[in-house]
């Protein structure tokens, strides 16, 4: 890279931001080792650890897989075959993350009791998640130049031969990035398994505090996490290879010619449909069902209007927070590639695979040992969502940072603008798509975030999300439906807009 | 005031100097073009110029401000020079008139008449100025990339490699309304490219840099016809090199005695003649006579290879003539060469490596 | 890319800025109605949220002292006070289960509660310390399915369900909370090499639930034919749409099983409070008839503690019930703890 654009500023930035992100560990890590080697040894080697890591484990391993095979197979079927009513299929396909992972849980729950267990958590987690694998997927298939693939066909390759061989492969660095989410998000969840009987080490850590015991066991069973989780990221750089993928060229680049389906319109059109049932329909009529017998009018004065502006408000400002905090990892990674930048942004993954309720103690810790007059402010919960999400909006900005090459800003800068100018002028707007992106996918966490929230929150703010969650854990279904049926509205808007960026991006 | 002038600039990336100590000077609304093969450095010149690149040494003027020097360093956006890239790299979210627009100071943006009165300088169309950048062609994209340099007149515009990407036809046209829109708007440019033709035909001079050095740096005519060195000479177009020996002005070699044009060595010297300036006539009517080997037809002209009757070795030569009616393979013609030829002390090139022994063509 | 994407991006940037504004402003019309107020009785709570509502606002009503509250869950909210030091907040610590209590009342964090507002509270359930009260109680039960199972072959005791004969055929959420002051009970009423065989039983014949609710469906759904829980959640259901327990009767142990044991939800007052006064007023006033009645009218369908304040007339009396006599303060003991994670359910 040149002399000139000296990244001083932004490493240190990205560097503050990496040092955020593992202020959990700070608390966590010398919690753990207090235990002692002896004794951390005799409670992490027991079946029952054994057993949990077990059931973490077999959950990455389905779920994963079926998330990037529904999602490479969807996204395929919308953006590059002759599909019928693909726009609309491609709605419906992302209107599952509108729907809260536990809502849909519950709606689970309620249908098919005897779903639980291992079955009912990798459905339900797999339903709720393949759209971050659907989402890049499709933005790349759409942009996809389909040169390679009929240069593929000349070279005698059959048609699923040449997508194999010359698709697929463009397709890592989405397919991994989206991998990575659902595997993090797995680590982390505890809504859905906590619904459906499923125990795995985040739901043990919130049993763990639950009993009064001392945090040091959750602080061991979080580190055990923290190695998963190292192990994903390590995995996830492997799969993603180092390829530039991206095409920088100008002019414009053809559309592809969609496949024509055939005989397979039928099968297609039944997997798309039975995947949009399941994913949606499901829940969005148990949430109905339960709407028909709730008590608006008592809710609205019970303060559903005031929860719901403090929600989006938090939303609002949690993903402002991450995204923001995602930029200058995002933006060295993609100009500056060295060992070093590539830590920097692989750190801000770590807090995001501990459970909110760990993170929100250590924040209580550090905050008032460190921080008294941030604590129980708005400031503080903000923070907890930035480390707990800004993976979601590192993910999308790395994708678009490759449709900002450094000769567009060094064009802007010739015709005399200034790193700032150049930044709002010309950087900013090209990625403005992924931007968006990753805002809607931390948006749509914060909307649905619980314990560290409950923790951090200002006294008395309550949102969505947590008046759900109590009144459907005391069985009040009636009185959940409307805080689920409001967080599902507010939902559909922002992903309204991620269409809108799959439709717009080239 | 916008002469450039570069002094003793050397730059490079880690520790490979890429320029090495550098003169040049572009006078104020003219335009100079570098000429050099890849890796010559020319790219690395318009960074050092344009202020993507902190030279290691020696100074850079811009409109008598020293901008980048001992001590000295002037961020690029603060510059005034423009830079047109190979592909014009053209901002995608923006219309044509917002790419034009874009380098005007604020309140001037939203006004059209600048944007309106740069399409026409380039040779565009208005209707093009709400087009998207993807839905030109890449020549109407260079133009504007031009249109978007020139709008917020710029002391100096750097061209690198603008047309290459062109296609042929397209590539002499965009060539063509480029250096109309610089020479109408008075602007001081620097054209980088590594074609001879382009260089020749679009600037005032032309500099020749090879291996980071500048080998020669005058008016297209000096250049071409009184080139340095051999290397210079065939970088700046077709060559036939014969060995010779020199004395009082005069080259004896394969084609007769020739006058020298240009410093007169003495001595065993390596001659230069421009194909177009073996002519080709009745056999019997020239200073030669020989055989035509093979002819490499263009239309507008055509190669001849000939075979000198005088020469045992059968030394292929070449002769560049009109196309209206070239000869034949077996022809027999006579040969003259018109006007003088340029002679070179044998031994050693001016950049320090042996010629061939062997004569080249 | 469109024009009309910059408008989007400029609303979704000032969003959240006109909405902290407005949630900021929402309640009380101050500019910062979320701060801790000086002069301000804060109460952590990780009881239901309804309950404390009431609660507060009678003590506000009846007294003048504002309050505040923060609502939370037992889970969390125990040792978010032990973080939190001496720097904490709190004034007035409300719980569901003592557990999380105790975790305060180790830290040393509690100050003693007034020995008028522990004499408030019906004999035996005030645990010996002193440093807490309790402020309501529910008692442990065994949920069955009438169609599944008749009443004469439930089993006579709790450590019954040990037996092989049961294998499978009963559900149980031990990781919860609750469950924890079960065994608790049972290790102080049958030692340590009972109930250690009990809690072997269990991982190997119970169905392991995540709580009470869960529990209670699954027998209502005739998953397993009897469960063990809490008795509110089957009463409030009851009292509803009975959508969770329709099929089900519930079946108290007494005669001082282990299975009849009685948990307390906790009150206590900080150490550090700055307010001890008043908060030891705010415990006064619950543990007292008027703060008895707002909880039992609350439909929460725990029972009332307070001497003299009947419980809802749906449920067997608090008295009637031969708990167990447990020492409410030794809940949390660490040797429940390291039993429960040597056998492997934690």
């Amino acid at each position: 890279m040149s002399a000139s654009s000296r990244p001083r500023g932004v490493a240190l930035a990205a560097a503050l931001v990496a040092a955020l992100t593992v202020l959990p560990l700070l608390v966590i890590l010398p919690s753990a080792v207090s235990v002692g080697a002896e004794s951390a040894a005799a409670y992490l080697l027991r079946p029952r650890v054994g057993q949990l890591l077990a059931h973490t484990g077999m959950l990455v391993v389905v779920t994963v897989p079926a998330s990037i095979i529904i999602g490479v197979l969807a996204a395929w079927l919308v953006e590059r075959t002759a599909l019928p009513w693909a726009g609309l299929w491609r709605t419906l396909l992302l209107a599952p993350l509108a729907v809260p992972a536990f809502v849909s849980a519950y709606a689970w729950v309620t249908v098919a009791p005897w779903l639980t267990g291992f079955t009912g958590a990798a459905l339900v987690t797999t339903l709720s998640y393949y759209p971050f694998v659907f989402l890049p997927a499709a933005a790349m298939l759409r942009t996809l130049d389909p040169g390679d693939e009929e240069a593929a066909r000349s070279l005698g390759l059959s048609p699923t031969a040449a997508v194999v061989r010359t698709v697929l492969p463009r397709l890592r660095p989405a397919l991994s990035g989206g991998a990575l989410l659902v595997t993090l998000h797995l680590l982390a969840e505890f809504g859905v398994l906590q619904m459906m009987r499923f125990q795995t080490l985040t739901t043990a850590i919130m049993q763990q505090y639950a009993v009064g015991f001392s945090d040091a066991a959750g602080s061991l069973l979080a580190s055990v996490l923290l190695t998963l989780c190292l192990l994903a990221l390590v995995l996830e750089l492997l799969a993603r290879g180092r390829r530039r993928v991206s095409k920088i060229g100008l002019g414009a680049q053809r559309r592809a010619v969609p496949v024509a389906l055939g005989p397979w319109t039928a099968p297609a059109l039944f997997f798309l449909a039975v995947l949009v049932v399941l994913a949606l329909v499901v829940p969005l009529g148990t949430v109905g069902r339960w709407l028909a017998r709730a008590d608006i009018a008592g809710d609205l004065a019970s303060g559903l209007v005031q929860v719901t502006l403090s929600t989006l408000g938090l939303a609002l400002l949690g993903a402002l927070a991450a995204t923001a905090a995602a930029l200058p990892g995002a933006w060295l990674l993609n100009r500056h590639r060295s060992g070093l930048t590539l830590l920097l942004e692989r750190v801000t993954f770590l807090g995001s695979a501990l459970p909110g309720v760990v993170v929100g103690l250590a924040l209580v810790t550090l905050a008032v040992t460190w921080a008294r007059p941030v604590y129980q402010t708005v400031a503080l919960v903000i923070m907890a969502y930035a480390i707990l999400f800004v993976p979601r909006a590192m993910v999308s900005l790395r994708a678009g940072l490759a449709a900002s090459p450094p000769e567009l800003s060094e064009a802007s800068r010739s015709l005399g603008q200034g790193g700032t100018a150049t930044l709002v002028r010309v950087v900013l707007p090209l990625m403005a798509p992924s931007v968006l992106t990753g805002f809607v996918l931390v948006a749509l966490a914060v909307g649905t975030e619980l314990t560290a929230t409950l923790l951090l929150a200002p006294t008395g703010v309550d949102t969505l999300a947590l008046a759900f969650w109590r009144a459907a854990s005391e069985l009040d279904y009636a009185g959940a439906a409307p805080y689920a049926a409001m967080m599902i509205a507010l939902s559909v808007p922002l992903t309204l807009l991620l269409r809108r960026q799959i439709l717009e991006e080239r | 005031m916008s002469e450039v002038r570069l002094r003793g600039v050397t730059a490079g990336y880690g520790r490979e100097a890429v320029l090495d100590h550098v003169d040049l000077t572009v006078r104020e609304g003219t335009t100079t073009a570098v000429l050099g093969g890849s890796g010559s450095g020319k790219t690395t010149l318009l960074r050092v110029i344009s202020g993507f690149l902190r030279p290691g040494s020696g100074t850079v003027e811009v409109g008598g401000r020293t901008v980048a020097g001992p001590g000295v360093w002037v961020p690029p956006e603060r510059r005034g020079v423009a830079y047109v890239r190979q592909e014009g790299a053209l901002f995608p979210h923006l219309s044509v008139a917002g790419n034009i627009a874009f380098g005007l100071p604020w309140p001037r943006r939203r006004h059209r008449d600048r944007v309106l009165e740069l399409l026409e300088l380039v040779g565009l169309t208005a209707d093009l100025a709400d087009r998207r950048p993807d839905q030109l062609s890449g020549g109407q994209q260079q133009r504007v990339a031009l249109a978007r340099a020139l709008a917020p007149r710029p002391e100096l515009v750097l061209l690198d490699e603008p047309f290459s990407s062109l296609d042929a036809g397209l590539r002499v046209a965009t060539r063509e309304a480029t250096a109309r829109a610089l020479r109408a708007s008075g602007a001081t440019a620097l054209l980088v490219t590594h074609d001879q033709g382009e260089a020749l035909s679009f600037a005032d001079e032309v500099a020749i840099l090879t291996l980071g050095r500048f080998r020669q740096v005058d008016r297209p005519t000096v250049v071409y016809r009184e080139p340095v060195d051999a290397e210079v000479a065939e970088f700046l177009g077709d060559a036939v090199l014969l060995a010779g020996t020199a004395a009082d002005g005069l080259v004896d070699c394969r084609l007769g005695t020739l006058p020298v044009g240009g410093p007169v060595p003495s001595g065993e010297v390596q001659v230069m003649v421009r194909p177009e300036q073996i002519t080709l006539t009745e056999t019997g009517t020239g200073q030669l006579d020989a055989t035509v080997r093979a002819v490499t037809y263009f239309g507008h002209d055509a190669v001849v290879e000939l075979d000198l009757a005088n020469d045992a070795a059968h030394h292929p030569l070449r002769a560049r003539v009109i196309g209206l009616h070239p000869p034949t393979p077996g022809d027999r013609v006579g040969v003259s060469v018109v006007g003088s030829v340029r002679a070179f002390p044998r031994g050693r090139t001016a950049a320090g490596t042996d010629l061939p022994v062997a004569e080249a063509s | 890319m469109s024009k009309n994407r910059h408008p989007l991006i400029a609303l979704l940037l000032a969003l959240p800025l006109a909405l902290s504004a407005c949630a900021g402003g929402g309640n009380s019309g101050s500019q910062d109605a979320y701060a801790p107020q000086p002069q301000t009785l804060q109460i952590y709570s990780s009881q239901h949220v309804n309950v404390t509502k009431a609660l507060a606002e009678g003590f506000t009503a009846k007294t003048g002292i504002k309050t505040q509250v923060r609502d939370g869950e037992d889970a969390s909210m125990g040792h978010m006070i032990v973080k939190e030091g001496d720097a904490s907040p709190a004034d007035v610590f409300l719980t569901e289960n003592s557990p999380a209590m105790t975790v305060v009342e180790r830290a040393g964090r509690l100050a003693p509660v007034q020995p008028a507002t522990l004499a408030q509270a019906r004999e035996g359930l005030a645990p010996s310390s002193g440093l807490w009260t309790p402020i309501a109680a529910r008692s442990t039960v065994l949920v069955y399915n009438k169609d599944k199972i008749s009443e004469a072959d439930l089993p006579k005791s709790m450590m019954d369900l040990a037996d092989p004969k049961w294998a499978g055929k009963w559900g149980a959420a031990p990781g919860g909370a609750d469950f924890q002051a079960i065994v608790a009970g049972m290790l102080a009423e049958r030692g340590e090499q009972q109930t250690r065989s009990w809690l072997e039983a269990l991982t190997k014949n119970a169905k392991v639930y995540n709580n009470n609710i869960a529990t209670m469906k699954a027998v209502n759904a005739g998953e397993v034919p009897v469960g063990i829980m809490y008795h509110y959640y089957w009463y409030r259901d009851q009292a509803g749409d009975k959508q969770g327990s329709a099929n089900t009767a519930l079946h108290f142990f007494g005669g001082g099983d282990p299975g009849a044991f009685v948990s307390l939800s906790a009150g206590g007052v900080l150490a550090s409070s700055d307010m001890p006064e008043q908060a030891q007023q705010f415990l006064a006033y619950v543990t007292g008839p008027e703060g008895q009645r707002v909880m039992v009218d609350s439909g929460s369908m725990e029972y009332a503690i307070g001497k003299g304040v009947p419980s809802d007339p749906a449920l067997p009396p608090l008295d009637s019930l031969q708990a167990p006599a447990v020492d409410a303060s030794r809940l949390n003991s660490d040797d429940v703890i390291s039993l429960m994670t040597d056998v492997g359910i934690l």
